[in-house]
């Protein structure tokens, strides 16, 4: 047990709690994605300090940071192409304003 | 030892920092910045803990990622540049309640887990490339390339979700007078 | 020790290359004019713009220059002449000089002016279009060199120089460079005609020289990246190996300076169809021909 795994955990641990009240409490689409971006740094430093103190000799714990770099690029790819396509429709992308999507 | 705690300790205080302006600020070039330099905190982060090439390639991404951000928030803020002091959230006492929560609740898993003894050695940095690449060309090249058509797939639907419907309307238009 | 003389060269080279294109520009050779040109620059009143975001404002020019500065610190003038030989140098200067597209924006942003910003979020597409260009040769070099360190790339031209086993891949990285570095005919952002100076507008006085000093320094960072990755480092007879490097890394911003100076200014349209129709399709033939290469001759 040492020092430094905990460190970052908590580290980890934080982000994730900033990101997840960012992601609940933001009105604006955009905004939101910063909240899931934090969130999902939050579980790299995790990964990463996992990696490094508990399994150095598993290369497979730096391919899951690289997976997890993948999604939050697809997140923002994605994210941005659904902004704008609502944005165009609906001169907006506050999610206060989005009632008709509760279907 | 203790000068690796150090490091981690402060650049984790710089993310958690600059995690925390990016929803107390209200310019949103400014958000967008301070979620860049939290990310690049989280690499930095990633280089105190040896593990160079994930930290370098994170510092990467984000400024690039982080920067697109930017552009995206002064294009759909109604109020960009945070002067007319508008409040842009709702649900306040639930969101910091949730926050909080999960925190509690990673923190407490993290400090009462037993999580056995710790590895005192990694390989340098030059032998951990090289040992990430086979890992991504050998073992684990389904994923990776799993990943890189995902890639290609959203970014074409991206794009196409994106671009704007050409004509319809005005096709529906002259065949409707005709 | 190291560090010193590396900074040494890096700001010799930049007053060097001040002087060449007032040179070039002027046809006088006068190696005293950025002295004067930078002691005018301190005693001129630094105007602050009304309503800046003065964090940005402030904050820009100096991130520019440590961004060159950084980029220049995993590139090696000789064999132990580097200031951090990183395991993972080759993406290290990448990651440097990726924030040179935040100083810009910050730039553009902070001081609240139209031209101004419309020059950042410039650069913002700009970048869109030349930076697969950056990384793609980059790793194409990495390839034949087998390694991320910028020493070993060195030491895998002492036989036949990158710039003829993949000259490909050193065109596009010349041209994307430039467009990096934001010189004419890429200089986007800065258009004097269209946008009346652009992120440069509403800076004066000291922040002024800083920016000029950072943009001036990236340039030489940036050739000197080219001599690495393309025109075989330290390599050449007779003289001692830093002499070479340098020679080196003028030349090429020297080059650079002069395709600058009798090519028109680009549109940005044009430079993004240009860079994605044909500039990475060609990166990628590149990269396959490299390794084709690799895998045939031994």
């Amino acid at each position: 047990m040492t020092v430094v795994l905990i460190v970052a955990l908590l580290t980890g641990a934080i982000l994730f709690g900033i990101g997840i009240y960012g992601a609940l409490s933001q009105t604006n689409l955009v905004m939101i994605m910063m909240g899931v971006e934090l969130m999902l740094a939050g579980a790299m430093v995790n990964l990463v300090a996992f990696w490094r103190f508990l399994h150095p000799e598993a290369y497979s714990g730096q391919m899951f940071v690289l997976v997890v770099m993948t999604v939050m690029a697809l997140e923002m790819a994605v994210g941005f192409g659904v902004a704008i396509a609502r944005f165009r429709a609906k001169g907006s992308v506050e999610m206060e304003e989005a009632e008709d999507l509760k279907g | 030892m203790y000068a690796q705690a150090f490091f981690v300790a402060v650049f984790g205080l710089a993310a958690i920092g600059f995690g925390v302006v990016v929803f107390r600020t209200s310019s949103m070039v400014r958000s967008a910045l301070a979620l860049l330099f939290s990310q690049t905190a989280v690499g930095c982060m990633f280089l105190a803990m040896q593990t160079e090439f994930l930290g370098v390639l994170q510092i990467m991404m984000m400024a690039t990622e982080m920067s697109i951000m930017a552009i995206f928030m002064v294009m759909f803020m109604m109020d960009p540049g945070g002067l007319g002091g508008m409040d842009m959230s709702h649900q306040k006492r639930f969101s910091i309640g949730a926050g909080v929560s999960a925190a509690v609740v990673a923190i407490a898993v993290a400090l009462l887990s037993d999580w056995g003894p710790a590895a005192e050695q990694v390989a340098d940095a030059e032998a951990q490339t090289r040992e990430l690449g086979m890992e991504l060309l050998g073992r684990s090249m389904m994923i990776f390339e799993t990943a890189g058509i995902t890639i290609l797939t959203a970014m074409i639907a991206a794009t196409a979700v994106a671009i704007p419907v050409k004509n319809l309307a005005s096709k529906d238009d002259k065949e409707a007078s005709e | 020790m190291t560090i010193a003389i590396v900074l040494l060269a890096l700001f010799g080279s930049a007053w060097l290359l001040a002087v060449i294109e007032g040179w070039i520009t002027t046809g006088r050779l006068s190696p005293a004019a950025p002295l004067y040109s930078g002691l005018a620059h301190l005693g001129r009143e630094s105007i602050l713009p009304r309503s800046p975001d003065r964090v940005f404002f402030e904050a820009a020019p100096v991130l520019l220059l440590v961004v060159a500065v950084l980029g220049m610190a995993v590139l090696p003038l000789a064999p132990d002449l580097v200031i951090a030989d990183l395991g993972t140098g080759g993406l290290f200067i990448n990651a440097a000089l990726a924030y040179v597209l935040v100083a810009v924006i910050m730039a553009g942003w902070g001081p609240d002016g139209a031209y101004a910003m419309i020059g950042g979020w410039r650069f913002l597409g700009q970048l869109i279009a030349y930076s697969m260009l950056i990384v793609m040769p980059i790793t194409a070099v990495a390839m034949r060199a087998e390694s991320l360190v910028n020493t070993a790339i060195v030491g895998s031209q002492e036989s036949l120089w990158n710039i003829v086993y993949q000259p490909l891949g050193f065109v596009l990285f010349f041209i994307a460079a430039m467009a990096l570095a934001f010189r004419a005919p890429f200089d986007l952002p800065t258009a004097e005609g269209e946008l009346g100076g652009g992120v440069d507008a509403e800076y004066t006085g000291v922040r002024l020289a800083v920016l000029r000093l950072a943009r001036l320094t990236l340039v030489v960072t940036l050739a000197s990246a080219t001599t690495v990755f393309y025109l075989g480092g330290w390599y050449g007879p007779l003289l001692p190996p830093w002499a070479w490097s340098l020679i080196k890394t003028l030349a090429v911003a020297v080059s650079m300076l002069l395709a600058g100076r009798y090519l028109p200014r680009i549109r940005e349209a044009d430079l993004m169809r240009w860079c994605w129709v044909l500039g990475i399709p060609l990166a990628l033939v590149n990269i396959i021909i490299v390794g084709l290469l690799i895998l045939v001759v031994p």
